[in-house]
């Protein structure tokens, strides 16, 4: 077939006439001359050729490009269709936009989470390299030292191995000082992961690896535009880190975010700069794990072979330093299902599972809703249909016209679906989890996401279109012309199908309803937990005076003022100090030795996490001192050393002993030691589901940390104090920066607080709601169309005496047995699915009563609720009305 | 529901012969459907009965392919008529396509002819099971 053809065939075809003219009348002549009548002749004649449509449509075909040219039709067809119906075409397109929303929106999430790679070399064999101890369930860090074996005894299985160390720090620069994130690294960092500077260099082979060398720092792309405003000439400048003056030697690339997804990275310094803090234990301690190591595996090495590779190193450094890594177990992952932790490896998959089962689930209702509605439109089309097949369309032709519409529909769906989800991601780019840390979920509509939603809406097109099409063209559609239209397709016993749609509907959305309630009561159940502190009417002000230049002296006495005069605020019960707040992003923690009580040298020395803080903190945070007392102003630098220990410390440590009086040291096993001064009731302070570990507080004035975060306990709303706190800070000392500004109650939702529960509870919610609204508008669907159907019958009943409320009985028990069995059979479903939420689930069970009866109640009600109007509708037919209109 | 109506021609082996004899007929000039449709079934001894209709789309095949040409002329009985001629290329295919025809209708007449005489052999595989003779 040439193209010209193609462009010409209508020329072509008046040709093709006229030659087949030419042929009848030659035929004609001869027919006449042999004696035949004219008309008799022409007759003969046409008999002779045969059927000059066939022959014209035949030569027109060889002329066209077969697919395209039918595909085209079908689509110009279909278009012309859907806009015929302005109605059913919305309704059938908001229905599958809300099924593909919510399918994209899950996707996009995953995509970040799991799917898209690291803008790394190799990102595909880049693995996450995490410690599990005994009493920590969570893949945590390893030991700068420990890395560095595993580094090195691992060079058959990795093609490299680096790390690097998450830092909250101060940068100041010509006397303005910001809070950043950055990763401290080893010196082959950047080589191993091929990234290229931007501006400047990256870290040299070899520098800044030694404790106290290199003092250099290289500038996330983001935080160089914003601090610096792009400025190339920032490479050289000084700056100063943490107090540290170091030189600005390059600049990431601008995709390049950092190795920690979900953030954005502000800066990266030498592993050897932390050298410079005299505390930091970072160098020498093999107990404190801070590098987050990152290994690429040799290409043909699989995870299960670096596994065993990492196992023997692992147990060598078990045997060689019991105190530190006994009990410790190595474990090697994929990077991408490590994101951003390794703790969330174990779960993440099964999370990511369920939700693309419920979204699955969804969608399937929302096509289910469509094929229904298409359905109810074939049985009104069946007409056409029937004679456009006894016009000589072809099945498959009207089966891939039948598609064609579907998928016009679901193509739209698919357009509207995007738009949906890229909307809810984008609102979901607005939460702060981490509070003041640049997140960076970056749910980007990438070719990814492109993909699946095509493939989705691909599916939902055929998935919608192909029950009503196959039903239409089993049956005998030349019956349906001879019934003068009366349909198949509703008449009585064809029902199943239609029915059958809509109990699937029903048991599909429950199943997503049961879900939603479960995380919805799980919510609720983490809410109630026992925090141990209130966190109601407190508000909480961040500071790092470091960043200000302040020293301890000067900065202790920027505090004492500050405190004097917040609680002379109106409105202020009580303020004081802490380093953290309970449940927070950052914590501090130490290994603890209980004076007296040597521990076996094969026994791994316990840790307990810390606060320091001052004398009112228990106050304000509605702690209960069980017995001693809590810190007084008479604790100093100069007085003993005190400490107050929560209740599974002080069990831990001194069972069935009173703890106050008793010594322990948090800095070796040799001492210096603190003195117990008070017992303080368990709280909650790493995580809402963590058992609660040992936990102990100290004056701030034994323990000075620049990082302070001033909370205030309120008798007015807490929120209503945020100015004049900030007025008075300001007076003090206008530069001083003041971070995470909230009420505690809002400082709850971060990630270690209620976010996740929030999370789960408001997607599966918004999941379940948009189940229940398709399966309602899919029995309402239903339920009236077929009480439309049975007018006649209606009429016909009421004519001999039916009465009214029976009629609306007769529908609405027709709708109840469809949504019943649906009922019916999702809770079976559900029962036998929900069993692997069970791990996600806060103190309920996954079998939870309450969830199921209500879920099924409200499912039932909204659904009879839905037939209510059908119902009335059909108890109003006018009997004579309706036999008349036959 | 109607079948779709084309003509008696369907499989490449019939469709291919049609081609062939409208080729041959072709090589003795110039001619309208009309009269190729007749000649063919004359020189066949009314053998080969065409249906007349399916001949055009035959013809709009050859040329396309180039194997015929076409023009307007005036019929014996002076009539419009669209007249077709043998272009080389045509004429080199129908040496080609006759050829083909003979040896096709020689192998056939062979098989027909050997069929009675000869039983097939089998050979038989490690288990019994016999492997498919290969021709």
């Amino acid at each position: 077939m040439s193209w010209t053809r193609y462009f010409r065939r209508r020329h072509w075809d008046e040709e093709r006439a006229r030659e087949l003219e030419a042929y009848l009348e030659t035929e004609t002549d001869e027919n006449i001359a042999r004696g035949m009548s004219s008309e008799e002749a022409r007759y003969a004649a046409r008999r002779k050729l045969g059927n000059t449509t066939l022959i014209r449509e035949e030569i027109y075909r060889m002329n066209s490009l077969g697919w395209l040219e039918t595909i085209w039709q079908d689509l110009r067809y279909g278009v012309r269709m859907l806009a015929k119906n302005p109605g059913f075409t919305v309704v059938a397109v908001v229905t599958l936009a809300l099924g593909i929303g919510a399918n994209t929106a899950i996707f996009s999430i995953a995509n970040v989470f799991m799917f898209r790679p690291l803008p790394v070399t190799d990102a595909e064999r880049l693995t996450v390299v995490a410690v599990q101890s005994k009493g920590h369930t969570d893949p945590s860090p390893v030991s700068y030292l420990d890395y560095q074996e595993y580094r090195e005894g691992t060079t058959a299985v990795f093609a490299g191995m680096t790390g690097y160390a998450l830092s909250i720090i101060g940068l100041s620069y010509q006397g303005h000082a910001d809070r950043l994130l950055v990763s401290y690294v080893p010196s082959n960092f950047f080589a191993m992961l091929g990234i290229r500077p931007a501006l400047g260099r990256l870290i040299n082979p070899g520098e800044g690896d030694a404790p106290k060398t290199g003092p250099v720092v290289v500038l996330g792309h983001s935080y160089w535009e914003t601090r610096f405003g792009g400025d190339p000439n920032v490479i050289g400048r000084t700056v100063a880190l943490d107090g540290t003056a170091v030189t600005v030697i390059g600049v990431v690339p601008e995709e390049f975010h950092g190795p920690y997804n979900l953030v954005e990275m502000d800066a990266y310094a030498p592993f050897g700069l932390l050298g410079f803090h005299s505390d930091n234990a970072f160098f020498t301690s093999r107990a404190e794990g801070d590098v987050r190591v990152l290994a690429t595996l040799k290409p043909g090495v699989s995870i299960k072979r670096a596994q065993a590779a990492l196992n023997a190193i692992g147990q060598r450094l078990a045997e060689q330093y019991p105190e530190a890594d006994q009990g410790q177990r190595v474990r090697v992952f994929p990077e991408r299902i490590a994101r951003p932790e390794p703790a969330v490896a174990d779960f993440m998959p099964l999370v990511a599972g369920i939700f693309f089962v419920m979204v699955a689930l969804v969608l399937v209702v929302a096509c289910l809703n469509v094929a229904n509605l298409l359905l109810a439109r074939a049985a009104a089309r069946e007409r056409e249909i029937s004679i456009r097949a006894a016009l000589g369309a072809g099945r498959k032709r009207l089966l891939r016209q039948l598609l064609t519409e579907s998928m016009l529909l679901a193509l739209a769906g698919g357009v509207g679906g995007a738009l949906a989800g890229n909307w809810v991601c984008h609102l979901s780019n607005g939460m702060r989890p981490l509070g003041d840390l640049p997140m960076r979920l970056a749910f980007a509509f990438d070719w990814r996401v492109f993909a699946y939603v095509a493939g989705v809406a691909l599916v939902a097109g055929v998935l919608a279109g192909l029950v009503p099409a196959v039903r239409v063209l089993r049956a005998d559609l030349s019956s349906v012309l001879r019934e003068g239209g009366r349909g198949l397709i509703g008449e009585s016993g064809r029902h199943w199908l239609r029915n059958g749609l809509v109990i699937a509907q029903v048991a599909g959305s429950l199943v997503v309803l049961v879900a939603a309630g479960l995380f919805t009561r799980s919510l609720t159940r983490a809410e109630s937990i026992d925090l141990g502190f209130d966190p109601h009417h407190v508000l909480n002000v961040g500071f790092d005076p470091a960043l200000q230049g302040y020293d301890q002296a000067r900065a202790e006495a920027f505090f004492r003022e500050l405190l004097g005069r917040a609680r002379a605020l109106p409105g202020v019960q009580s303020a004081s100090l802490a380093f953290s707040i309970p449940l927070g992003i950052y914590n501090d923690g130490a290994r603890v030795y209980a004076e007296g009580q040597a521990l076996p040298p094969s026994e791994r020395v316990p840790g307990a996490g810390f606060n320091p803080v001052s004398p009112e903190y228990f106050a304000t945070l509605g702690m209960h001192i069980l017995e001693g007392h809590a810190f007084t102003d008479a604790d100093t630098a100069a007085s003993p050393p005190v400490a107050i220990v929560n209740q599974t410390m002080a069990a831990r440590l001194w069972p069935h002993r009173d703890p106050l009086g008793q010594r322990f040291s948090y800095k070796s096993a040799s001492g210096p030691y603190v003195t117990v001064v008070g017992l303080v009731r368990d709280a909650k302070t790493t995580g809402l589901l963590d058992a609660t570990g040992m936990y102990f507080y100290v004056p701030q004035t034994q323990n000075y940390k620049s990082i302070h975060v001033l909370q205030v306990r309120t008798s007015i709303p807490p929120e209503s104090l945020a100015a004049s706190v900030a007025g008075l800070v300001r007076t003090l000392d206008p530069g001083m920066p003041m971070y995470e500004v909230m009420t505690m109650d809002q400082a709850m939702q971060g990630a270690n607080g209620y976010f996740l529960f929030k999370m789960g509870a408001g997607f599966t919610g918004v999941l379940g709601g948009l189940g229940l609204l398709l399966a309602v508008v899919g029995v309402y669907g239903v339920v009236s169309f077929t009480a439309g159907r049975r007018r006649h019958e209606i009429g016909i009943r009421m004519a001999l005496g039916a009465q009214r409320g029976s009629v609306f009985g007769l529908v609405i028990r027709q709708a109840a047995t469809l949504v019943c069995a649906g009922v019916g059979i999702g809770l079976v479903a559900a029962l036998t699915c929900t069993r692997i939420l069970a791990s996600l689930l806060v103190d309920v069970s996954s079998y939870d009563p309450v969830t199921y009866a209500s879920v099924a109640v409200l499912l039932l009600a909204a659904a009879l609720l839905a037939c209510y109007i059908p119902a009335r509708r059909a108890m109003k037919v006018d009997p004579m009305v309706a036999l008349r209109y036959e | 529901m109607p079948k779709k109506g084309s003509p008696p021609l369907e499989g490449e082996l019939l469709q291919g012969t049609l081609d062939l004899l409208i080729l041959q007929t072709l090589v003795l000039g110039a001619a309208h459907g009309h009269t190729i449709a007749y000649a063919i079934e004359h020189r066949s001894e009314d053998v080969l009965q065409v249906e007349h209709g399916s001949l055009y789309p035959a013809l709009h095949r050859l040329e396309d392919r180039a194997w015929i040409a076409s023009f307007w002329g005036t019929s014996e009985n002076n009539r419009r008529a669209r007249y077709y001629r043998l272009t080389p290329a045509g004429r080199k295919q129908l040496a080609q396509q006759t050829s083909r025809w003979e040896e096709l209708v020689r192998a056939v007449n062979r098989v027909l002819g050997s069929s009675q005489t000869k039983p097939q052999t089998r050979t038989t595989g490690v288990c019994g099971t016999p492997l498919k003779a290969e021709s």
